[in-house]
């Protein structure tokens, strides 16, 4: 394997030839990837709402949105300048405080989590040692933020939903914890790239998938639990309980929840992209393909062609798994509470715990194939 | 031991059902993706209403006789007629007329009960208004016609599915010409008359 583009290090030198000590450089760049990232997340989100607005209204041989831009493309933008501009109510008798802690929790720990998802060899912005699982405890502030928000609204449906969103998000963490950990039993570490790295090297054949489907199901299904994407969203289910810990909020506290959920959305999906698609490797690994080309590999243009390649492959798994997403809220419906504590305790937790063994076992008997 | 495997071989045989159907399920939203979308894009776009559309009711001032049997046939006797009896003529003059409808509930009783068919029914359906009393006709706006869905320039006119050939679900892009399912009503007099 080559390095690939190292657009950090590049940066560092440059700045550093122009007579910048490298201490000030590397703070120089430092911003830098965090702003693109919340660029990358906020863009990602606006395709993802627009996505699912056109995918949904096909679904249901509907138009969808149509005249805000081509296609559109800028409903979501148009959507969001109304929020804006929309009074910010407070209930009288809600917590202010609270009421306004509570949008903020649920959303910075989705942009946080952000920093482990690599589009590249080395475009992410930080290469975490614990990167997974620093996901998974971000993952489980926001349902703080939930009940927070759902406490402090004064009103029982929001209270309801606050709780609903709590018990479904800490009941899900288990087995979406325990799909995690069998990754990161195979791949020895528990960083985002490494994990990747794993996969490489075999093209679409050495992808986590095949040999962790159960885990991919466990993950997947996990996933959307923790999003309150449909067939679990129950918090906010409007038939019982009309937008769960939303229905105080107005303006743009609302917008943050809705931000939040998508942007959750698009970061599972890219995760699940990560973790068993293989991340930003091509069908075909690419070495081979440089190698039956007869192009050097460290030649820049196809340093810069592998790493676009890196970005668009990645974005088209997760909009591929967004897809799936989306088709599902129209395919199937919500389950009830007690069936979802049920699949969540008495399914999916025992499979994940029976899935993390067999990876265990295979482990020590393959090593060569299972990460010895 | 043998009771416990069979509950697990049950329960995997069960989830593997309900994977079954959840994939069923995906496949069958799949599909309706590539369908084209029912919408008719209303201000743009209007289907033609049929020909025993129930609209606003049309009325015919001249021909009227004071008769009051549409107030008598009416539900809740809305039709107001306002009319004196003329001693030299002998005969009722008509002075006012009038509907509101926003009480009207478009049953078409009047119209049919009406003897001098002063009363028909119209295509129009947009009545929407600022002020409910905006909608009590009087015989002045119950004698003007409303402008028809396919003479206006503005509007696409798309045809109702009854209206639409054997086989056709889709009334965009229709080929000039095409005929509704079935014989058309001069069609079937012809055929009488033969």
């Amino acid at each position: 394997m080559n390095s690939g583009i190292d657009l950090q290090g590049t940066f560092i030198e440059s700045l550093t030839e122009l007579g910048i000590p490298p201490g000030a450089a590397k703070a120089l760049w430092m911003p830098l990837p965090m702003f693109l990232m919340i660029i990358v997340a906020t863009l990602g989100l606006l395709v993802l709402v627009w996505l699912e607005r056109k995918i949904s209204a096909a679904a249901q041989q509907r138009i969808g949105p149509e005249y805000v831009g081509p296609m559109g493309v800028l409903q979501a933008l148009a959507d969001g300048l109304k929020l804006v501009f929309k009074e910010d109510i407070t209930p009288a008798k809600a917590d202010p405080l609270l009421f306004t802690l509570g949008p903020i929790l649920v959303v910075i720990p989705v942009f946080l989590s952000y920093l482990i998802v690599p589009f590249g060899q080395h475009l992410a912005i930080a290469n975490v040692g614990m990167g997974v699982f620093l996901w998974v405890a971000l993952a489980s502030i926001t349902p703080i933020g939930l009940l927070m928000s759902g406490y402090s609204s004064n009103n029982k449906y929001s209270l309801l939903g606050g709780l609903r969103a709590a018990a479904q998000s800490i009941s899900y963490e288990i087995p979406l914890a325990l799909a995690v950990l069998a990754i990161a039993m195979m791949s020895n570490s528990l960083s985002t790239i490494d994990i990747v790295e794993q996969q490489s090297g075999y093209g679409i054949l050495g992808w986590n998938i095949w040999r962790q489907p159960v885990g991919f199901l466990i993950f997947w299904i996990a996933a959307l639990a923790e999003c309150e994407r449909l067939p679990f969203d129950l918090p906010e289910a409007e038939e019982e309980i009309v937008a769960g810990y939303q229905t105080e909020y107005s303006g743009m506290k609302f917008g943050l929840f809705y931000i939040g959920s998508y942007v959750n959305l698009l970061l599972s999906a890219l995760l699940v992209a990560v973790l068993y698609l293989g991340g930003w490797e091509f069908p075909i690994p690419l070495d081979l393909v440089a190698s039956w080309l007869g192009i050097n590999e460290i030649s820049p243009w196809w340093q810069i062609i592998t790493a676009s390649l890196g970005i668009i492959m990645t974005l088209l798994k997760a909009y591929f798994l967004v897809f799936i997403a989306i088709l599902l809220r129209w395919t199937v419906p919500r389950v009830r509470i007690d069936q979802l504590l049920n699949l969540g305790w008495k399914f999916l937790l025992p499979v994940g715990l029976v899935n993390l063994l067999l990876t265990a076992g295979l482990k020590l008997a393959f090593p060569f194939a299972f990460g010895g | 031991m043998l009771k416990f495997l069979k509950q697990v071989g049950d329960y995997i045989k069960e989830t593997g059902q309900a994977a079954q159907f959840i994939g069923q399920g995906l496949s069958v939203t799949f599909d309706h993706m590539r369908r084209r979308p029912v919408t008719v894009q209303y201000p743009y776009e209007k289907l033609i209403p049929s020909e025993r559309f129930r609209g606003r009711i049309h009325f015919e001032f001249d021909k009227c006789i004071s008769c009051e049997v549409c107030v008598r046939v009416c539900p809740i006797n809305l039709p107001v007629v306002d009319w004196t009896f003329n001693k030299e003529s002998k005969k009722k003059e008509l002075k006012h007329y009038s509907i509101d409808f926003g009480v009207c509930i478009f049953c078409g009783n009047c119209v049919e009960y009406c003897p001098t068919n002063c009363l028909s029914m119209t295509e129009e359906y947009e009545l929407a208004t600022y002020d409910r009393h905006e909608l009590n006709y009087d015989n002045v706006a119950l004698g003007r016609l409303p402008y028809k869905v396919t003479d206006d320039p503005m509007v696409t006119p798309l045809r109702q599915l009854a209206y639409l050939p054997k086989g056709i679900t889709e009334p965009h892009d229709l080929p000039a010409g095409t005929q509704r399912a079935g014989q058309r009503p001069e069609e079937i007099a012809k055929k009488e008359e033969a």
